[in-house]
């Protein structure tokens, strides 16, 4: 298999969904092709269906039109090929940190090769202390930590994650973006990356597909020509990020105004100017 | 106890109907004595240990099959929470004419005490389990009845645990209530002796019973159990 293998081409995409209200459409005509190897970021408001197209291709749903293939096989259930990193990492609370990890591999496996990946991997995510630790004794970062290792056990071709590091604080964030970086680096996975943070996007991803607001729709695609490893706040990913803001802005507008309120309007706060525009001329 | 024993010194009331606590304590050591106490004792517990795990298998398995099929979900669950209204004591007429005066109509009323409540608690546990594990599992390639065992049976836990030691206070009420209106050897019977003989120390005594036995084994059974999940779930520290 050739490195620029088309491995997920994702044809015509759209979901509707029933609610008390009728149908709302919730994606509309999604076309992306996906290679092998890529790390593709998904950004866009609350509710444009981001999380939905994750789940479908995850194969948790399913799309009303249109269809998803994976090395041209369409999907149509879940499989350990394409393993989700939840928001809110779903480790069970039952269970230890190496069950967690082995979890997955329970039933695929002998229980001495189980526990050999799974420690393998908590060192990679710098958990090896912590094997016998459970859930509850874990910080917020671990236990994104423990749902990465979970997931790269059964070494899946596709990884999808769903704002994973959404609810951290900003340094572990960072420590985690470096992480994944160097995880995704060595191993020939393909990443799906959901987030609402820009910055975050324009660091990891190699594309970045803006969305619309609801009916989701692809808005525009951003390559990303930067070198890796990728520092948050260097110029290059901050004018990346600034181009792909403005671009999200007028969606979360649109949002807003669905969601919040019809007279809603993004204002330009006038306190706030343009720091490169006159800097100081203000004082 | 030095309130009680205050009162029986007042005299309020006479001795006959309020004992002090040395006469209970007499009786009790009495009891025990002539093997009365201990033999009620024994044969109580046997009772609800075979009606309490009867209630168990019954009330896990029902649970989960209501909380996995909508169709049963909309007969017998409606049922089910009907039928927890009616006290397990009323189910002891029916018993009777269905058993007879026998051991299997006193087990009948236990079960039928205990394994509504037990069976609730499942249900409600594996509806509320957070649709995220389940979601993670299936990724996971887990799924059908594995997804049950490895995922949403210890994901219902806390739920199910809740409604194992409600059963076990259920089925031991009914027990008593059952031994109380039945003639039999139990704990139950004894209070009934007692209430006949106008012993009232007896009487104060196996409801002390009642209770150490009925605490005894929730201690035994269920508090580190709770406990171990709550931290787990990491509800208390």
């Amino acid at each position: 298999m050739s490195k620029n293998f088309m491995q997920l081409s994702i044809e015509g995409l759209s979901k509707d969904f029933d609610t008390p209200h009728g149908k709302v459409l919730a994606l509309d005509n999604i076309s992306i092709q996906i290679n092998s190897g890529e790390f593709v970021c998904f950004v866009g408001p609350s509710g444009c269906g981001k999380t939905t197209l994750l789940n479908m291709i995850a194969g948790l749903e399913r799309p009303t039109r249109g269809q998803i293939k994976k090395n041209g096989v369409p999907v149509t259930t879940p499989g350990i090929d394409r393993v989700v990193i939840f928001q809110e990492s779903a480790l069970f609370p039952w269970l230890n940190v190496i069950q967690n990890v082995e979890f997955g591999l329970v039933g695929r496996l002998e229980a001495r090769k189980r526990k050999e990946i799974a420690r393998a991997l908590l060192h990679l995510v710098h958990l090896g202390r912590f094997e016998k630790a459970y859930v509850h004794q874990l910080s917020g970062g671990m236990k994104s930590r423990v749902a990465i290792a979970r997931a790269l056990a059964l070494n899946p071709s596709v990884l999808l994650m769903d704002e994973p590091f959404a609810a951290l604080d900003a340094q572990t964030r960072d420590l985690l973006h470096e992480e994944i970086q160097e995880i995704w680096a060595k191993s020939n996975q393909t990443v799906i990356f959901i987030t609402h943070n820009v910055r975050e996007a324009v660091r990891l991803g190699s594309r970045v597909f803006v969305f619309t607001a609801r009916p989701g729709q692809i808005k525009k695609e951003f390559q990303i020509d930067l070198p890796r490893p990728r520092d948050i706040n260097s110029q290059e990913v901050v004018v990346y990020a600034q181009q792909i803001q403005q671009e999200l802005k007028e969606e979360i507008e649109k949002f807003l105004k669905e969601e919040v309120d019809r007279e809603w309007t993004l204002k330009k706060a006038d306190f706030l100017r343009p720091a490169g525009v006159d800097l100081g001329s203000g004082i | 106890m030095l309130i009680w024993e205050a009162v029986y010194r007042i005299g309020f009331w006479p001795p006959y109907l309020f004992p002090s606590p040395w006469e209970v304590v007499k009786a009790l050591f009495w009891g025990f004595q002539d093997r009365t106490f201990l033999l009620g004792t024994l044969v109580s517990v046997r009772r609800i240990l075979i009606g309490y795990t009867v209630s168990l298998l019954f009330g896990v398995t029902l649970g989960l099959l209501v909380g996995r099929f909508k169709t049963l979900d909309e007969t017998v669950g409606s049922l089910m929470t009907g039928l927890q209204v009616l006290p397990s004591i009323c189910w002891l007429p029916l018993a009777i004419l269905w058993f007879g005066l026998s051991e299997q109509a006193i087990q009948f009323v236990v079960i039928m005490g205990a394994f509504l409540s037990i069976a609730i608690a499942t249900d409600s546990g594996i509806k509320n389990i957070p649709p995220l594990y389940i979601r993670a599992a299936e990724t996971m390639g887990v799924k059908g009845i594995k997804l049950y065992i490895r995922v949403i049976l210890p994901a219902a836990l806390p739920s199910i645990a809740t409604g194992m030691k409600l059963g076990w206070s259920f089925a031991w009420r009914s027990l008593m209530a059952g031994e109380l209106l039945f003639v039999s050897i139990g704990l139950g019977h004894l209070l009934q002796v007692g209430r006949e003989l106008n012993d009232m120390p007896q009487v104060m005594a196996v409801m002390l019973l009642i209770v150490s036995v009925g605490l005894l084994f929730d201690r035994l059974l269920f508090a580190r159990f709770e406990k171990r999940l709550r931290q787990l779930w990491g509800v208390a520290a």
